[in-house]
């Protein structure tokens, strides 16, 4: 009998074998009789292509395009939308877009052959900043106004009328920049056709997006695919629908030369040419009464969508949708759009849009605080959110809201209110702070009318128990959460819980490895399954229980007006960062990190903390060194000696701590957790840096240089916006 | 594609010879030429000449002093030449915070100098100490002053028989009062300079300066000093708007393209901070040797060397 806490941490399933190296990625699998493909790219953000000038290939050599696809067959990559194309065809809307795919068996001269391909374009005037995007800058090219996709929510009394009898109004943009996902492992995906099925091998999240997408190239059913996963080296969201943007052509080069196809980007490659995280813009108008109390807030929240919209409407949704953070202001309107621009489409990213908008209206809460002279602290707990409080789509937070629990929490291990007190703005000493959360799994009913998702528990005679369903490991540690949670309610060791990397021939569709769902959703249909597998264990030999997701009653959502209950569990998050600003450099040397997150019950305390560890570093790097340009439509920063992720040097040794709150439909009460710990830590860094140098920065990402320009021409906290 | 050869002499002469015979790429540690030759991920590097590999040479792997003068082999790694006590600490300093682990055991100071990038770290600190380098080839040996060999941005003062053997330097910190090294590098470990200022002083016995230099990377096409503005404060005593007319030298001298205000400001409040501290300590009667960019500066990666 098993009675210990579940959260008690256990050694990773993956741990040894990833560690020594003995784990086989997609670049070690034997696939000699495969073809090597190499995409061949748009060089310029917008234009016609005149003429495609290739070398002469040699027999055994492939050149695949638009124009090999076959009858019955669309260009197209279905991303829930369907506009993204498999191929440019006649022009191309940003650099990198994939024209052909060159195949051949030895990998060096098709480098050769590659390099002397000709590409002539007829080149347009290209957009490439949102600014550019809504002022059409050589023409409009998306709906007539380069606006993808738009929203707009409204809560409590119209902002309009609330303006009028205000005291004061404060406008104020905040800005963010792209992010590259620089997961360890590089895009990788390999096709070949073996009997009447075409198979994928992939490093990705979310295999049975790649057989759904990629179908139509051929015309041909999701089911004439099978998708097998590859051991992931991370992803971040950056293998969530990207890999289609190669499995598409992959797929079309397996039908043409009739041979298996491989593909393994390099990193300058994948850095280059891969989707990023949404470059946002976010103007706010917030009207105050006489004492500074906030009365409403307006906000206008733009996001580079890129050329293509595929995902970005459901980004721009959550990102709206957390524009008012931890926070329940009395009234409250949103337009949210999504900008159409000539560069890379933006697609998901840990977070998936709410980053941005929580950055912006933390940093917004912190300027208007110290406008008014007032701790941030101290003017954002006014506003705190709780049980039963209406939130920004008019439904309701189910759950307990514990911010003032973490806070205590976070307030004692780093002293900040001693610390707040006695650094004076612009001492180059800093502490700051940021309240966050991310509703769990995907937006109100969309588990229960979009993915329906389904798990299998299999039983073998000599007492294996195999979880069946699509999740993926891709370095979060899925593959030792399940089997915890399946052995725990079974009673049996954890050795006799198979799971492996799915094959979508073999496992029922649990939906995608995105959006903190899957130990929330995916988990607790395992810990469903496994109680109904629980009396039968013992008496049975080999046998199957299924379970399908179930979304609560009472909670009701409505897609088209985005009303109603968005999330039934949110994750909360606390952060404080202290730092020091080097007077004569602008250099930021971080002192201390200090965070409380509720996740609800830990199912794994190591796997939590390691999650907490790099989602604050990765969302401090975002704010801070990771700056990623695009200049005439080309990132400039492609290698990861010039796109500067942060080092375990240049943060220190994190507090971490949690708080016990357990979730209702979740695995021995967890909830997601994944990207909850991504969303705050920025808003805390530049909370602090600027407190450090006395001047509001408002625009992300702050590399050195731009600490010294904001010393330099910074406005200070008490000038007027 | 036409087949280059790949060289791996076993001495100085044979390597000199060969370099005699054939204009070929010599190539040390290879972190700068195996990165830019490189192809897609799983293949050789492409040369479109034949490459010489001088990494194991006996005769420039050699740290040793020769009078009072170090002299370092140009096959030296960033690794031996940060953790030898025998190298001047400046240049000990830059050796320790270039790039990562795996990189200084592999980079060379010869390579360093040789790739002639206004990034590089070592050139910095070389310029402030007057190093020369020595050049061998079978027609002799010659040596030159570092900041004369790199003539500009990528480009060396080096025949195509010629290869760098040795750096020397004929100073130390043993010769100046007060110190000052910082790189602002693009993040704490494994970083690529932003800007670099390595700075020294010595002062004679009436307080006034009898030594002062300051040379700044990354701030133009190549490694900047100015002995001109040097003299302007030599021989006199350290005073705020002798300060002022340092800085304001040193900026004309200095050529940022990319980011010119944070590098030329960077320079301005280090040059300012290095003179007023080394003039307080100096009154004090403080012997603390080293001034960084601010009292108390946290480094998280502790420099891998000390001051003897």
């Amino acid at each position: 009998m098993v009675t210990e806490d579940i959260s008690k941490a256990i050694r990773r399933i993956d741990a040894v074998s990833k560690s020594k190296g003995t784990i086989k990625y997609l670049s070690d699998y034997d696939l000699d009789d495969y073809l090597w493909g190499r995409l061949v790219r748009s060089s310029i953000p917008r234009g016609i292509i005149k003429k495609i000038n290739l070398p002469d290939l040699p027999e055994g050599y492939f050149f695949v395009s638009a124009k090999d696809i076959p009858e019955g067959g669309k260009n197209y990559l279905h991303m829930i939308a369907t506009d993204w194309r498999c191929f440019a065809d006649g022009d191309v809307k940003y650099v990198g877009e994939t024209i052909g795919i060159l195949c051949g068996p030895d990998k060096t001269l098709l480098e050769d052959l590659y390099e002397e391909i000709n590409i002539e374009y007829e080149e347009a005037e290209p957009a490439v900043s949102i600014d550019e995007g809504i002022a059409c800058k050589g023409g409009a090219f998306i709906n007539g106004n380069n606006i993808h996709c738009s929203l707009k929510l409204e809560v409590g009394e119209n902002v309009d009328s609330v303006f009028a009898r205000a005291d004061k109004i404060i406008e104020e943009t905040i800005e963010t920049g792209f992010q590259e996902h620089v997961y360890l492992e590089t895009n990788a995906a390999a096709c070949k056709k073996v009997g009447d099925k075409y198979q994928i091998l992939a490093s990705a999240q979310c295999p049975f997006y790649i057989r759904k997408s990629i179908a139509p190239v051929l015309g041909i059913k999701p089911e004439d695919i099978v998708v097998q996963q590859t051991t992931t080296g991370g992803a971040f969201g950056g293998k969530e629908h990207f890999p289609d943007v190669l499995c598409g052509p992959l797929l079309l080069a397996a039908y043409v030369t009739g041979r298996g196809v491989k593909m393994i980007f390099d990193r300058e490659e994948d850095i280059e040419f891969s989707v990023k995280r949404h470059p946002s813009k976010v103007m706010f108008k917030t009207a105050l009464d006489k004492d500074g109390n906030i009365m409403a807030m307006d906000s206008k929240v733009y996001y580079n969508v890129g050329a293509y919209l595929a995902s970005s409407f459901v980004v721009l949704q959550r990102g709206c949708f957390h524009v008012t953070g931890c926070y329940k202001f009395p009234s409250f309107r949103t337009e949210g759009f999504g900008v159409a621009t000539n560069t890379f489409p933006s697609c998901a990213f840990r977070g998936f849009g709410a980053p941005q908008t929580l950055f912006a209206v933390e940093t917004h809460m912190c300027h208007i605080a110290e406008k008014l002279g007032i701790d941030p602290l101290e003017y954002k707990s006014r506003y705190f959110i709780k049980q039963g409080d209406v939130t920004s789509t008019n439904g309701r937070v189910v759950e307990r809201v514990m911010i003032p629990e973490m806070l205590n929490q976070v307030l004692d291990a780093s002293d900040y209110k001693r610390k707040s007190r006695e650094y004076k703005y612009g001492s180059g000493r800093g502490i700051g702070i940021s309240f966050y959360n991310h509703g769990g799994a995907f937006t109100g009913n969309g588990e229960s009318a979009i993915i329906k998702a389904k798990l299998r528990l299999h039983k073998y005679p000599d007492g294996r128990v195999e979880i069946l369903c699509g999740q993926t490991e891709m370095g979060q540690g899925f593959h030792s959460i399940m089997p915890k949670i399946v052995s725990r309610v079974l009673e049996i060791p954890m050795e006799k819980v198979v799971f492996d990397d799915p094959n979508t021939d073999r496992v029922p569709d649990s939906g995608p490895t995105a959006a903190s769902r899957s130990t929330m959703i995916v988990g607790y249909l395992a810990e469903k399954a496994a109680n109904l597998m629980k009396p039968r264990y013992d008496k049975e030999e080999e046998f199957e229980v299924e379970t399908n997701y179930e979304h609560p009653e009472g909670y009701p959502w409505d897609q088209a007006s985005f009303q109603g209950y968005a999330y039934l569990g949110y994750g909360w998050g606390v952060c404080v960062v202290e730092v020091e600003v080097d007077p004569c450099t602008g250099e930021v040397t971080t002192r201390g990190i200090w965070s409380s997150h509720d996740c609800g019950h830990l199912i794994d305390e190591l796997i939590v903390h390691g999650q907490t560890n790099g989602g604050i570093l990765q969302g401090i790097g975002w704010a801070s060194t990771e700056v990623l340009e695009n200049v005439k439509g080309h990132f400039k920063q492609t290698s990861i000696s010039d796109y500067i992720i942060p080092t375990s040097m240049d943060h220190p040794k994190q507090g971490v701590y949690y708080v016990e709150n357990a979730y209702r439909w979740g695995p021995s009460g967890a909830k997601g957790m994944g990207e909850l710990v991504f969303n705050g830590s920025g808003a805390a860094y530049i909370d602090a840096v600027s407190r450090a140098i006395g001047k509001r920065i408002s625009a992300i990402p702050c590399p050195t240089e731009r600490v010294m320009d904001y010393m330099l021409h910074g406005h200070d906290f008490k000038e007027e916006f | 594609m036409e087949k280059v050869m790949c060289y791996i002499p076993k001495t100085l002469n044979e390597a000199l010879e060969i370099r005699n015979k054939e204009d070929v790429i010599v190539l040390a540690g290879g972190s700068d030429l195996m990165v830019s030759h490189k192809r897609t991920i799983g293949l050789t590097p492409k040369f479109d000449k034949s490459v010489m590999i001088i990494r194991n040479l006996p005769e420039i792997r050699k740290i040793y002093m020769d009078g009072s003068e170090c002299h370092i082999g140009a096959a030296c790694t960033s690794r031996e030449i940060a953790e030898s006590p025998l190298v001047p600490w400046h240049v000990r300093q830059a050796a320790s915070r270039m790039g990562a682990i795996g990189l200084r055991n592999s980079a060379t100071i010869g390579g360093n100098i040789a790739n002639a990038s206004p990034k590089g770290d070592t050139p910095g600190p070389l310029y402030l100490l007057d190093a020369r380098v020595k050049i061998a080839s079978t027609d002799g040996v010659r040596e030159e002053l570092v900041s004369d060999f790199i003539i500009k941005f990528r480009t060396i003062d080096l025949k195509p028989n010629e290869m760098i053997t040795e750096v020397i330097l004929p100073l130390s910190e043993d010769d100046f009062d007060y110190v000052f090294w910082h790189k602002v590098g693009t993040r704490k470990a494994n970083a690529i300079s932003k800007v670099t200022l390595s700075q020294a002083v010595k002062f004679a016995s009436d307080g006034t300066v009898c030594d002062y230099r300051a040379s700044a990377t990354a701030t133009g096409s190549k490694t900047n000093r100015s002995r001109d503005v040097e003299n302007i404060i030599i021989g006199k005593r350290i005073a705020p708007e002798l300060i002022e007319e340092v800085i304001a030298a040193f900026d004309g001298i200095i050529s940022p393209r990319a980011m010119p205000e944070f590098r030329r400001e960077s320079c301005r409040r280090s040059i300012r901070r290095f003179l007023t501290e080394a003039e307080k300590r100096r009154i004090e009667g403080c012997r603390d040797k080293v001034i960084d960019t601010y009292d108390g500066y946290y480094v998280p990666c502790a420099p891998v060397c000390r001051l003897s």
